[in-house]
């Protein structure tokens, strides 16, 4: 079964694969016959050669080793990390660790297999293997199919007054119409709505159950979703109209604030993240629960429903990740690659591809078809190393969204915010201004509507925009 | 479940900042708002937020996790404030941080209420966040010091009390009251009590201290509660040498008298197993008892130093601290071969009377084959693994040659005595570069240290650590084998912690008890019984320039050693100051020769040969357990060290029911009972009942017969009996008498 599994996977790769361009193609390919069957010989053939097949491995050849053994596929096209034969080489308990009794094998031989596997599994220099994929993407026009109507815009809200607080709070969350230049941004009891541009304000919404942790435009861009609440207090959803300020809708009575949430596009589902560790999906029309799914370990951090409404993903603060079939609640795949905690996913407008980003530093873009990680950055926002500083350096990526063209945007702990192009490629970065404290970093980050402007918040409570283009 | 009044009065505190303008609020801050290392870290601390069993878990506690006790305040600060912005702490509306909320208690929170809004930690947390939570990270000075107002209290009664201070210094040269701050626990509730304030009170006679722990540092002071001076006169006992003269102080000012001098027979009996390790004969009785000489213990000391006896017990003694055991399982370097050549050299050296100092600085820093060599095997034996792992090496050798246990600093500084992290990993650094390379036979390795080996890294923040020893400031020079330094600093004639780490463990070898007791684990909060003792058989190991003969000699010829185990009223109750001996079971392995001895029956070991003593004995193959069929459960039962870890604890000193069971129904003792001979020799040789039952008591246990058991064994016996059975029956019964298995 696994095994079919694995063929399957292999097939789909040589079909959708274009071979990388660059460097390495210029040299011998990295391949079984000439790189790998020697590690695997000297190192492993005494268990799992062609006299002894251990769990039923046999690396003597290229095929009996893709085949893999008892335990299903040692190797799967383009993840390194995913393969148990890389998995047992790099285990840091030696009882765990292969071969048995005896130093790991050395870094480069690991390295060597690793990028084997990376770049495709090619079995010799001359054959054409599975490749890797590439993100391919036509932007298609994504107002046009829900536009009725001018783009909402804020027209009459009424006056809010803002709780005093002794400073800003940081910004929770950070959202964009995708049908208009208007943006939202969450404070202490209240949501300010602005232009994304010149961050000037449009008004503002109240939110006097305390902190809005989430901001989602519906894709209508007619309707807001806010949820958060107070920490260990309570928790909620509530739906907002744009135009006119009026609370439509809340939902949830959560025993701490909401971590993470969506609207479905119809407007008719509301998903919920929780510290207790369930997604609840309610109904907007009557309030009720409509399911709730239990298969995350530590809380929920991120939760977002496709743009054609037919998947839910869903990521939790142990770095576990959910496609989810987002009318039945049942699970399609898992999307196994974040090692901590999930600080965000993000959606690409046509619905094949979600991103998501995490503490260990990981940006991932996913191919919702089959869950293959088609592009993933590792490090993606290095940290600058001071001077005489030692150890691991905080780099976790802490928001992404998408912009109508599959761009993609990012910010991290590094102090950053950075601009992926539709390929995943690194476009641009920009820095907090100079006047930022030392200690202040980016928390959320958003494109405008039309790809123009790119609009970013921090731990200070602040807003920053920058023009694209 | 939240109070009622509390939470009512959280949410009036937030209101009220909610009702005043920020401008008003800032203007009621205090000049200098709480820093974190300084003001915030230490109510961590004391809240007992940051403790094994709260956040500070390795794992933290309900998602939030705090550094142990504070070990690692950047990544405490970066949890708190940066994990989650605004959850844990909200600069906008301070009141409503979690910190504080959980802290008190106003939302559900696992640990409970630790403070009240009123508290001045809530305060400190609240200013501090109000002021924007700022890290201090560059502008702190470090505490370097923690001194209490006084060392030692002495208390006349039950009932009194006082109170500790305790100052912190900090390396900028100011101090601060760090009272209100520091955690407190007594070593022993039952003589002195003290509260979470530091204020503590006598609670009944006896001596232990008390500490106050702030930051990284322990501090203690000894409290000394009297019992009642009515009837109490001090006996000036005479003292032999230092030893009686420290301990005999001691004894006078806790009032205490020491029991009397134990008699010839005892003597005779204590000192021939605690230095031959076996049983003395009839003929060295009869010899010792007729001896009328003042001198003759002196003496006996002397002779028995000598001994084949002496030599073995020490080899053992160190070759199970050493964990010598051999094995054929070849990627372990620990083969019978190099087994063997271990205890070899082990035999020689206790023999030879080598210094102990030199002992152990051959075999730290030995290179070479396991096989022509002996001390190269201190790196094959103590790790008994396929690998050289640096941090359990450089633990156990810190625990057996320095009585610390560094291993807690692995993972944060000691919480309970000196050493930090930085120690930790600089004293590993010695050890990452031992490497083992195939040598000229098939299994032997030779152990070389590679000098381009990288040092151990920091926990915390992966800094390397260069090689530097204990306590030390300055790493060892880089570019050669660090261990020829460890070595020198170890055994140093003026290395403190090793001198008398080898001393308590010699006194406690003789005495069953350390004078720093486990004798493995030294740290501030375990202090000496007796100071000054542990400092002089120190200082007077060195003077002898560490011969171990010599420091067993003075020990006992001491009147101290020489006391009977016989109470007085006054010193009943007293464990910890040698007021008395102490009675101690056998251990295993001389156990066992006494009853091969007593009863003229070898014991059998496989690959030894016949005749071999128990205590000559060593596992050289390891498969099993080493140990032959029939003494395998015997050693098990009485607890001979298995060898496995390098802890004193692996020798098991406790009786058992098991023990009991095993002479009274066991192997060991059934099968030799008659298969020897030696009763039906007696029933031959001597003429009446009398004889051969006084033949059986000082055979077995030292003495003649009392009056009374006399009287009683002859009635069993009836005039002239001559049945061997019957005599047999009353060896069973000495055998099995508590007074047998016991040194006494």
């Amino acid at each position: 079964m696994q095994n079919h599994l694995t063929m399957a996977t292999l097939a789909l790769v040589s079909i959708w694969g274009l071979l990388p361009a660059g460097a390495e193609e210029s040299t011998a390919p990295v391949n079984f016959e000439d790189h790998v069957a020697t590690i695997l010989n000297k190192n492993c053939a005494q268990c799992h050669g062609d006299g002894k097949q251990k769990a039923g491995l046999d690396f003597s050849s290229y095929s009996s080793l893709i085949k893999g053994g008892s335990g299903g596929p040692a190797v799967v096209a383009g993840r390194s990390s995913a393969s148990p034969l890389v998995q047992v080489l790099i285990r840091e308990d030696p009882a765990e660790r292969m071969p048995p009794d005896a130093d790991p094998l050395p870094a480069e031989a690991i390295a060597m297999i690793r990028k084997w596997i990376d770049t495709g599994l090619r079995e010799n220099a001359g054959s054409s293997a599975a490749a890797m994929r590439t993100l391919g993407f036509t932007p298609a026009d994504a107002t046009a199919a829900v536009a009725d109507g001018p783009p909402p815009l804020p027209e009459k809200l009424p006056a809010v007054k803002r709780p005093t607080t002794l400073r800003p709070l940081p910004v929770l969350s950070l959202a964009s119409s995708p049908r208009a230049a208007l943006a939202a941004a969450s404070g202490y009891g209240f949501i300010e709505l602005l232009q994304p541009d010149s961050r000037a304000s449009l008004g503002d919404l109240p939110f006097a159950e305390g902190e809005p942790q989430v901001l989602r435009f519906s894709r209508s861009g007619k309707r807001l979703l806010a949820a958060g609440g107070s920490p260990v207090e309570t928790g909620l959803a509530a739906v907002y109209d744009v135009v006119t300020g009026k609370r439509l809708a809340a939902v949830g009575r959560e025993p701490d604030a909401v971590q993470a949430a969506d609207l479905s596009p119809d407007e008719r589902l509301v998903a919920l993240g929780c510290t207790s560790r369930l997604v609840k999906v309610y109904s907007t029309e009557n309030g009720k629960l409509l399911y709730s799914l239990d298969k995350h370990t530590d809380w929920v951090t991120a939760v977002a429903f496709s743009p054609d409404g037919k998947f839910l993903v869903t990521g939790d603060r142990g770095g576990n990740l959910h496609l989810w079939d987002a009318k039945s609640g049942g699970v399609i795949l898992p999307l196994a690659e974040h090692k901590a905690a999930i600080r965000a996913v993000a959606w690409r407008s046509d619905s094949g591809v979600v991103a998501s980003c995490g503490e260990d530093g990981l940006v991932v873009w996913w191919d919702v078809s089959d869950g293959f990680p088609v592009a993933t950055k590792p490090n993606a926002h290095p940290p600058q190393r001071p001077p005489g500083v030692t150890g691991k350096l905080a780099n976790g990526v802490l928001d992404c969204a998408f912009g109508p063209k599959g761009e993609l945007v990012t910010c991290g702990r590094d102090r950053t915010v950075k601009l992926w192009d539709a390929r995943g490629a690194e476009k641009k970065t920009f820095s907090l201004s100079e006047e930022s404290p030392a200690r202040v970093f980016p928390t959320r980050v958003t494109l405008s509507f039309d790809g123009t402007s790119l609009l970013a918040g921090d731990s200070a409570g602040r807003l920053h925009s920058w023009k694209v283009q | 479940m939240p109070h009622p009044s509390t939470l009512s009065s959280l949410r009036g505190l937030a209101l009220a900042a909610a009702l005043v303008g920020p401008g008003l609020v800032a203007a009621s801050e205090p000049a200098e708002p709480p820093g974190f290392r300084r003001d915030v870290m230490p109510v961590f601390f004391r809240a007992g937020c940051n403790a094994g069993t709260c956040h500070g878990s390795a794992r933290g506690k309900d998602g939030f996790m705090l550094s142990l006790f504070g070990y690692d305040p950047k990544g405490d600060y970066s949890r708190i404030v940066e994990q989650m912005p605004g959850r844990r702490v909200n600069t906008a509306v301070p009141e409503k941080s979690l910190l504080l909320l959980k802290a008190v208690a106003a939302v559900p929170h696992t640990g409970g209420k630790v403070f009240t809004p009123a508290s001045p930690f809530y305060k400190t947390l609240r200013d501090w966040i109000a002021a924007g939570a700022p890290d201090d990270d560059a502008s702190v000075p470090e505490t370097v010091d923690v001194v209490l107002s006084r060392k030692a209290f002495v208390f006349d009664k039950a009932g009194a009390g006082d109170a500790l201070t305790v100052t912190a210094h900090a390396s900028d040269g100011s101090k601060r009251d760090v009272t209100g701050l520091a955690r407190f626990f007594s070593n022993n509730p039952s003589v002195v009590a003290i509260d979470e304030n530091g204020r503590f009170k006598a609670t009944g006679p006896g001596d232990t201290n008390v500490f106050a722990r702030f930051g990284r540092f322990t501090v203690g002071a000894e409290v000394i509660v009297l019992p009642r001076a009515e009837g109490f006169a001090w006996t000036n006992p005479p003292a032999v040498n230092f030893i009686d003269r420290i301990v005999f102080d001691r004894l006078q000012k806790l009032r205490i008298l020491p029991s009397g001098l134990c008699d010839d027979e005892t003597f005779l009996r204590r000192v021939t197993i605690d230095l031959a390790a076996r049983l003395p004969t009839v003929e060295e009785y009869r010899s010792f008892m007729a001896d009328a000489a003042t001198d003759k213990r002196h003496r006996k000391i002397d002779e028995l130093l000598q001994s084949d006896g002496f030599v073995e017990q020490w080899t053992t003694i160190w070759s199970e601290h050493l964990r010598n055991k051999g094995s054929t399982f070849a990627p372990n370097a620990t083969l019978p071969k190099a087994s063997d050549a271990f205890q070899g050299w082990i035999r020689s050296q206790m023999r030879s009377g080598r210094p102990l100092n030199e002992f152990v600085a051959e075999m730290v820093a030995a290179s070479g084959s396991n096989i022509s060599a002996g001390p190269p095997n201190f790196y094959t034996m103590m790790v008994n693994k396929w690998n050289v792992d640096p941090k359990p090496l450089a633990a156990d050798v810190s625990q057996l040659l320095l009585g610390v246990q560094i291993q807690c600093a692995e993972c944060h500084n000691h919480p309970f005595d000196r050493w930090t992290m930085d120690d930790y990993y600089s004293f590993v650094s010695f050890f990452t570069g031992i490497k083992r390379i195939s040598g000229i036979e098939p299994r032997e390795r030779r152990i070389y240290f590679d000098t381009t080996t990288e040092p151990a890294k920091h926990l915390v923040d992966e800094r390397p650590m260069p090689a530097r020893v204990l306590g030390g400031i300055e790493p060892v020079p880089a570019g050669s084998d660090p261990r020829k330094a460890l070595a020198t600093w170890l055994t140093a004639p003026d290395n403190k912690l090793f001198r008398e780490n080898l001393a308590n463990r010699i006194w406690a070898q003789l005495m069953g008890r350390g004078v720093i007791e486990p004798v493995d684990d030294v740290r501030v909060s375990n202090p000496p019984t007796n100071p000054a003792l542990l400092e002089a058989l120190g200082s007077r190991l060195a003077e002898l320039k560490f011969d171990l003969r010599g420091l067993v000699r003075d020990i006992c010829n001491s009147r101290t050693y020489q006391l009977s185990v016989t109470p007085n009223e006054t010193n009943r109750l007293d464990t910890r100051q040698f007021s008395h001996a102490k009675m101690r079971r056998l251990r295993a392995d001389v156990l066992l020769d006494a009853l091969t001895d007593v009863t003229g029956v070898p014991g059998e070991f496989p690959n030894f040969p016949t005749g071999t003593r128990a205590v000559a004995f060593h596992p050289r193959n390891a498969g099993g357990d080493g140990r032959g069929e029939s003494s395998k459960q015997f050693f098990h039962n009485f607890g001979l060290s298995p060898r496995n870890a390098v802890a004193a604890s692996e020798t098991k000193k406790e009786p058992t029911l098991a023990q009991a069971l095993h002479l009274i129904v066991g192997d060991t003792l059934r099968t030799r009972l008659s298969s020897g001979g030696v009763v039906k020799r007696l029933v031959a040789e001597k003429a009446t009942p009398e004889a051969i039952i006084e033949e059986l008591f000082i055979l077995t246990l030292t003495r003649r017969p009392e009056p009374g058991e006399l009287q009683e064994l002859l009635a069993l016996a009836g005039p002239g009996a001559k049945d061997p059975a019957l005599y047999e029956d009353i060896f069973w019964s000495l055998l099995n008498s508590t007074e047998f298995v016991f040194n006494h």
